[in-house]
């Protein structure tokens, strides 16, 4: 077998990539948990607590999603900056949502982990 | 002379009205919104950069990418969120018409949408004109001057063909409704699955 065969960046790069992007809506619900937060600070908390990297042009429209979907909801808040800023929180649909993702997230992963075990050791 | 500050400042209102110029088609309420949300952001950054110097300008707007682009995710974002709560054909084809318009994919999934539904809903109509005109609506079989067949879905507004056969005749009411409806849920499945497909491959770049 070739080596390109067996290993190819590109297609792992690609799955990481796939993989981020479906952790994402739950990275923000999850970050909103306990906490009201604006764009820049969800941006913040997701760079800081996970290994999330998301481009700020992205977030708004993501959260513009959110909200059309009734997960979050919003306020604006005037800051000690001198300018409002749009705060999100969960909605009782958004708490609920994250909830489900989480508990489906936990049983994946943790099977997952089972299975991976054995690679895990070999490495 | 025009000051650097200025010229930040000028530069940050030219991004922001192009991105106003992206957002056409969508409520005021909703731009004004996302207007203000997007300042706020660019000042809080570059406040923590240190002030509206051209290095923390330029990267501020660069993170945010072209505003062009970011008007698109914002549009598409909406209107096929809004399409998803709200699974009426109307509504699909609305957000689907403003997708159209700015991508090649768009333009695909409204055609093959516009065809499903046009079928679907003429599969319906030419059933339920079966009531009204039962020796003219339903699918007719006719040959032509070649002598093969051809089916002709009419609504019964004029006489069918001469030789013309009724394929399905009164069954016309339950297959027609039954394939039509079909063929309406089809296609809205069908571009909401596009649609989703096309927003995560914009999730991240």
């Amino acid at each position: 077998m070739k080596e390109t065969e067996r290993h190819n960046p590109e297609t792992g790069d690609k799955w990481e990539v796939q993989l981020r992007k479906g952790c994402l809506e739950l990275a923000i619900l999850a970050a909103l948990w306990d906490a009201k937060l604006y764009g820049l600070e969800i941006l913040r908390q997701l760079e800081n607590d996970s290994d999330l990297i998301v481009s700020e042009g992205t977030i708004y429209p993501l959260l513009s999603r959110l909200k059309a979907l009734g997960l979050v909801g919003s306020e604006w808040v005037e800051s000690e900056a001198g300018h409002p800023r749009k705060y999100y929180a969960l909605t009782r649909a958004g708490k609920q949502r994250a909830v489900e993702m989480t508990a489906t997230w936990t049983r994946f992963s943790s099977r997952m982990s089972k299975l991976l075990a054995p690679v895990k050791k070999e490495k | 002379m025009v000051s650097s500050t200025d010229e930040q400042q000028q530069k940050i209102e030219g991004y922001l009205a192009k991105l106003r110029g992206g957002l056409r088609g969508m409520n005021e309420h909703e731009v004004h919104e996302i207007m203000q949300e997007l300042r706020a952001h660019i000042v809080d950054k570059t406040v923590v950069g240190g002030g509206a110097t051209t290095f923390t300008v330029d990267s501020t707007l660069d993170a945010l990418g072209s505003p062009e682009a970011l008007a698109n995710q914002y549009l598409t974002v909406a209107l096929l969120s809004r399409a998803e709560i709200n699974r009426s054909p109307l509504r699909i084809m609305q957000g689907l018409f403003r997708w159209a318009s700015l991508s090649i994919a768009g333009l695909l999934v409204m055609a093959a949408s516009i065809v499903g539904y046009v079928l679907g809903g003429a599969l319906m109509l030419s059933a339920l004109l079966k009531l009204i005109h039962p020796r003219a609506a339903g699918l007719w079989a006719y040959p032509t001057s070649t002598g093969d067949l051809e089916l002709s879905l009419r609504m019964g507004f004029g006489g069918p063909p001469i030789g013309a056969r009724d394929v399905f005749g009164w069954w016309i009411l339950p297959i027609g409704l039954l394939t039509g409806c079909g063929l309406v849920a089809l296609t809205t499945r069908f571009a909401l699955w596009c649609a989703r497909r096309y927003r995560q491959s914009r999730v991240l770049p």
